[in-house]
This record gives C-alpha cells, structure tokens and sequence, in this order.
C-alpha cells in the first residue's frame, strides 16, 4: 500500500510530465470528440427528424456498440499503423454509434403533435428542427454526448500502447517511470474520467431547457442506457 | 562464464519470404498453425474471464437491486458507488488494483465486476419500478401476496429491462476483458498486445475478430434467452 | 411458466459460473511434467521459473525450464510475467524461484548502483554479490551480451571507413541515427557517445523494431538497437564497435534462490550453466529471429534449439 504513497510523490515530482500527457490526452479526446459529433449528430438528427432507417439504425448501432475498444485500435493499427491518427480513427468509430443512436431516438421520440403543430403554424422543416425538434430532443441527445465524452476518455489511455502519446505512455513504460509512475498516470487518468463526467452532467443541466428538466436522467431501457467505457 | 564450442543452430524453418515475414494482411497458415496454442486457449480464457464477471455481477446487482426496491433511500448511495467505479477507465483501475490484490486472475475480476454493477442495478430497480402501477393493483385484488406478486407479475415484467441491462454488461466485459490482458497475460487482448510491438497484421486481426466475433455471439445469444423466459415481451420493449 | 423458465435459466447460469471458475487450471502460460526415475530431478521439489515480458527473456526463460525438465526436474515456467521491477517483486515474494537477469540491469534497475562496471566480469561479480546479500545467486553467465549496438549499412561502413563509433566524427555534415525515443536522454545513449566519443547525430525518434526500416529506406544513416536482435544474423548490417563500453555489459546469468539451488542437487546447476554456455550471439539472433520475424511460438523455437544440442 505504500506504493500509493509512492505515487503520489511522483506525482508531486513529475508534474509537468503529468500535464503535458494530459494535455496529449484531452487534445485526442477532444479532436476525437469534435469529428464523432460532426458525423453523429447530423446523420442523427435527420434521420430522427425522416422517421426513417429505424431498423438499419438500432441493428447497426448495436453491432456497434458491442466492439471492444482494444480490438478496434488493433484493427487501426494493422491498416492504419502507429500514431495519433490510428487512434483518433478508433475513438471516432467508438464514439459515433452514441452519439448518432441518442440524437436518432430524441429527434424521433418528439412528440409527433407537437411537429404537426408546428408545421401547421408554417414552419420550413429546417424551422420544424432547429426551433422545436432539437430543443426538445435536447435531454437525450445531451446524455448521447456525455456518454460519448466519457467513453472517449477512458479508451484514449490505449493510445499510448501504439504510439499515440498521452497519458497511456507512462502506464506501457513501467520500466523507465516504474510502478509509482504508473501508478500516479492511473490516478490521473480516473480523475480526468471523473471531471469529464461531472462537468458535463453539470453542462447538461444548463443547457437543458427548464422544462424538460425532470427528464435529464436518461432512462434505463434505451440506446441511452449503453453506456460504456474502455 | 564457461567458454564453449559454438552451438548447433537449427534451421528453426523461417522463410523471408512467407506470407508472415512480409506481414501481409492475413496469414491463413499461421491463424491454422496457431490456433491450438494462442487462439483457442485464448478465447476460452477471455469466456471464462467473462461468464465469472457477469455471473457475480449479476448476483450482486440483483441483490442489491432487491434491497433497493424494499428501500428506497439505498439507491442513491448504491447508484453513486457503482457510477464511481464505472467512469474509472479500466487500464487505470486494473493498475490501481495490483498493489492490493497482486497480478492475479482475482484483480482482473475485481475490476470487471465493478464495471457490471452500475447498469444492473439500475436496470433492474427501474425495470421493477415501471411495472405499471395498475398491474400490481390488479394483482392485489386477485388476491396475491406481496411474494407472490413480486415473483409471478413484477420479476416477469421488468425482464426486459433486466435483460438490456445483461446485454449491455456482457458486451462490455467482453470489451474489457480484452485490455485484462495486459496485467494477466490471458484472454483474446493477449494475442493483441503480442502483436502490437511488431504491428503484426495476422494477429492483430484474427484476434480482435475473435473478440468482435464473441461479443456478438454473446448478444444475439441474450436475445434469444430474453425471448425464451419472457416470449411475451419481444417485439415491443428494448432492442 | 416464467417462473420455470427463469429457474431453468438460473441453473444454468450458475452451473456454466461454477464450471468456469472452478474449471480454470493454470493455463498455456505454464507448464509442468512429471520426472521419470533415475534422471538428476527425479524426487526433487518442483521450481517455478519466471521470465520478464519480451520475446529474448521469454525464449531464456523456456531454454532453461525445458532444458531443467529434460533432466527430470518438475519446473513450471511463468513467462511474460512483467517488466524488471515486477519480476524481482514476484521473486522476492516468493512467487518464483529464479528468472534470467541482464547483469547491468540487474545493477541499475534491480541493484540502484549506476556506477559503471569496468569489465563483463565486474558487472557480473557485483551484481552476484548484491543477489547473495538478498538470499539469492547468478549461476555462469552467457556468452552473449544484449546491449544497444550502432549500425550501417555495410556499403556505407565502407564508404566512409568506419569501424567504431568514434569514426563519425571523420563524415562530413549530419548524421541522421533512428532509436528509442529513451536513447536521447539516456547515460547508455546519445549523452554518453558524446561525452565518451565526441560524436552527435540528428535524432530521429521511433518505436523499438521500425529502426530497421528506416536503415533500410535510406530515412536515417545508422541506428541504434539491440545486439540480439533478429534482424542482425547473417550480418546484413555492419556494427561498429564501442570500445569505451558506452554501452554496457549486459550478460545474462540466471537468478536463482539459494536455497532452491541446494535442494536442487549439483545437476540443476550444471545443466543450467550447460544451456548458458550454448547461447551465442549468432545462436540468439537465429531464435529471436524465429520468433520476433516469422512469428513462432518460443517453447517450439527453444525446444528445437535444445535439441539440436542434445540438451533435450
């Protein structure tokens, strides 16, 4: 148990080491994050918005969803070889069923009365989503991305067994920063994990419009409830 | 140091120019040649590693769902624990764990049942708690006890989500499971983390289709059990 | 009907849990025999040898159990079990009773000492006399050496007259040299060939294994890897020589429990040393090769050695 003791003074002793890794790893998660919901997103909202592909939709996110992180990267690194782009391409294929399956079930959970009303009142269908769709489909898609984020930042570590930088090169080099390095890169990488949940629960409750406040809380029987991490 | 004639060196039967060396995408004779000894065992390894995991995550979960459904207040502090140690990433908290439980197969399960418990237990708390309220009442004016309503009208109705909930967990154990194999050395992440040094591409694949391959299985495998012990309940609930 | 289902189910379940986690045995990591009569191991206790998590210590660590168990003995080998920290934990704690060491690293790593040794015999000495403070012994040490090397391309060697790092010093403009990342900052690395010979490359960083590529694609002009490396045999590349030993000496010797070494009898000792003194530097390559390039399994390659040896 004194290892722990051990670790945090190479906490202490190496903490520029500490940040840059995980600046190396939040700036993955991030590019990885940006790209997953500049697909997702789209591809989501306006399949909710057509009703349509349910089928192709759920069945394809559940395949999936069901790929283990590390199998993937393996995959990237056969045809995609060592680096930044191999992992990023793996976390970006990890993160887009989340994202795409919530903001597909919250655009096309809406209630279908209230887009007849609507486009009853003479919205354009761009109006019909950007004014009454997303607002509402608001509290899903949001639970999709947190998700995604945290799921994204607990697999990034894996980089570092191919090459890809950040916190994960510590933990693969216990023999140039031995087991209290690896120990405190661990610590580190729970605590980014953790801080990325909360923080976005905390941004989720801001965005989510007062109304829908009760509903923030994704329910359990769903593509919301499929949360994974690496 | 004993000095020595020099050694009989074997041909060890190397081909420079086997589909092997040249690491080509996929090696049909060395997946062949190799399943016996790395696949197979492997693969039997990550299963077991599996099936213990969920098994005594179930156990828990449910248990603990049981005392939750009874009492209220426990769902918060349970809900919160579970959360805790499901947002660790699990490279972190297998490393976290050797100093205390050691290099052992009892780590990696350790830390593959905290992965279960959070979807569990919510799954089957909320799963219990949507039973409709009329249904119960229903129930209760047929004259059923608390015991026997529990066991033949909500149990039956929250298998659903109970079931999502199972799937959701062995497809991520699955997962996991495989990044298990750095700190044991076992499992279908064995044959990948070998192969990652050298970038071989034959490995690489067939083992991560394997574990693809598994979790799969292992999906379409609860599927049909959900529909065998609730047939009811298919078409319209949780894909 | 639920109720029966779900009973059926539970059973089920419980039975396939049960047969898992009762069903796993030590699996293809380890292995034992048991001992015919009248061999040397015949009635000793068994021994548990483990090796650290690289292909080289893998194939030591099945070179010296298969060749222990030809002889008789009951040895279960533990391979790939981690890096050097935690194979001396696992050998202090008990788990295993010996495991293949670098004797430099064994000073530096295992040791602390990072006084350099003056010769292969004086790494090897202190590094036993810290072991035998500990409870435990080296037994003969290989003749080959696992060390970090600079080559060229042979034409290039030839070009420029180079035969020893120092000779860079004598090629106009830079010289670019691909390695380890660790190789820029390390004492065994591009500091100490500046402060021993003078000379300064241009660093190119790559991950161990794709510095041969890069040779060989004209990227870089030398690089700097590992004297056993599989790619080495046939000499297909020139090494130049380091005769301030920048680099080290790195000998293998097996670390063994003292008090396993006697229980074992004279003939455990002997034929481990018998094993030693077959691992050449070509003899190595030709096995890491095996392994590393055409993917072979290292008990299969290491059984093949020993008996083409008549070790087995």
């Amino acid at each position: 148990m004194g290892e722990f003791g051990s670790a945090f003074t190479f906490m202490a002793d190496n903490a520029h080491l500490l940040l840059t890794k995980s600046i190396e790893t939040i700036e993955l998660s991030a590019a990885a994050m940006g790209i997953a919901l500049a697909i997702g997103l789209p591809i989501g909202v306006w399949l909710g918005h057509t009703h349509r592909a349910s089928f192709l939709v759920i069945n394809a996110s559940n395949v999936l969803r069901a790929l283990p992180s590390l199998a993937v990267i393996a995959l990237g690194l056969a045809f995609l070889g060592i680096g930044f782009v191999n992992v990023m391409f793996a976390l970006v294929v990890l993160a887009v069923p989340v994202i795409l399956t919530n903001a597909y079930a919250a655009v096309d959970g809406v209630n279908p009365d209230v887009v007849d009303a609507a486009r009853a009142m003479g919205m354009t269908p761009l109006e019909v989503i950007t004014r009454v769709e997303m607002p509402l489909a608001v509290p899903l898609t949001f639970a999709g991305i947190r998700t995604a984020a945290v799921y994204v930042v607990a697999t990034a570590p894996l980089a570092g067994f191919v090459g890809g930088g950040g916190l994960g090169d510590i933990i693969v080099n216990q023999p140039q920063y031995r087991l209290s390095g690896v120990l405190a890169a661990a610590i580190v990488i729970a605590v980014l994990a953790l801080a990325t949940e909360l923080l976005l629960a905390l941004v989720q409750r801001m965005v989510t419009p007062r109304a829908l406040r009760g509903e923030t809380e994704a329910p359990a029987i769903g593509p919301a409830s499929r949360e994974i991490v690496a | 140091m004993i000095a020595a004639a020099a050694p009989v060196i074997p041909n060890f039967g190397g081909n420079p120019n086997s589909c092997v060396r040249r690491n080509e995408t996929f090696c049909w004779d060395w997946v062949s040649s190799h399943w016996g000894s790395t696949l197979r065992p492997a693969l039997i390894d990550h299963l077991e590693l599996t099936v213990v995991a969920v098994g005594i995550g179930f156990v828990i979960a449910f248990a603990l769902a049981l005392l939750a459904y009874r009492y209220r207040w426990l769902e918060t502090p349970v809900i919160g624990v579970s959360a805790f140690f499901f947002t660790i990433p699990s490279i972190a908290l297998f490393q976290l764990l050797v100093p205390i439980t050691g290099i052992t197969r009892t780590t990696v399960e350790i830390a593959l049942v905290s992965y279960t418990l959070l979807v569990l237990f919510r799954n089957t708390v909320t799963g219990l708690r949507e039973v409709p309220e009329d249904v119960r009442e229903s129930a209760r004016a047929m004259g059923l006890t608390g015991r026997q309503i529990f066991l033949r009208v909500e149990l039956p109705l929250a298998t659903p989500a109970i079931f999502a909930g199972l799937r959701v967990v062995v497809v991520t154990v699955i997962g996991l499971a495989t990044i298990a194999a750095y700190i044991i050395d076992q499992g279908l992440g064995k044959p990948i983390f070998d192969a990652i040094g050298t970038q071989f591409k034959t490995e690489l694949l067939s083992a991560s289709a394997l574990a693809i391959a598994l979790a799969l299985a292992a999906d379409t495998l609860l599927v049909l059990v959900q529909r065998f012990v609730s047939p009811w309940a298919s078409a319209r609930r949780a894909v | 009907m639920f109720l029966r289902r779900a009973l059926v189910l539970a059973l089920v379940a419980a039975v396939a849990v049960a047969a898992a986690g009762c069903g796993s045995s030590k699996k293809s990591n380890t292995s034992s025999t048991a001992a015919p009569s009248g061999q040397p191991g015949a009635g000793k206790p068994a021994v548990t040898l483990g090796s650290k998590n690289f292909p080289e210590e893998v194939l030591l660590g099945e070179l010296y159990g298969q060749a222990l168990r030809a002889k008789g003995y009951k040895v279960t080998i533990k391979g790939n079990i981690g890096a050097t920290e935690v194979v001396d934990k696992a050998l202090t704690s008990g788990k295993i009773d010996g495991y293949p060491e670098y004797t430099g690293i064994g000073l530096t790593a295992v040791a602390g000492d990072t006084k350099t040794p003056a010769s292969a015999a004086d790494a090897y000495n202190k590094f036993k006399a810290f072991e035998e403070k500990r409870g435990f012994t080296t037994l003969a040490m290989t003749p080959f050496v696992d060390t970090n090397t600079i080559i060229v391309k042979p034409d290039y060697a030839q070009g420029h007259q180079l035969k020893t790092i120092a000779d860079f010093k004598n090629v106009n403009g830079t010289v670019k040299l691909a390695g380890p990342p660790e190789f820029a900052t390390r004492d065994q690395g591009l500091p100490g060939l500046k402060k021993a010979y003078g000379v300064t490359f241009k660093f190119k960083p790559l991950a161990i294994g794709l510095q041969y590529g890069a040779l060989d694609n004209g990227d870089v002009q030398t690089a700097t890897v590992f004297t056993t490396d599989g790619q080495l045999q046939g000499n297909k590349y020139t090494e130049l020589t380091d005769p301030k030993n920048v680099f080290g000496y790195q000998n293998v010797t097996p670390v063994i429990s003292k008090k396993v070494v006697s229980a074992e009898g004279p003939a455990f000792t002997q034929t481990l040393n018998a094993v030693s003194a077959l691992l050449s530097t070509e003899a190595m390559r030709r096995m890491n090769a095996a392994v590393v390039l055409d993917k072979q399994d290292p008990a299969a390659v290491a059984s093949s050695f020993l008996k083409a040896n008549n070790v087995k």
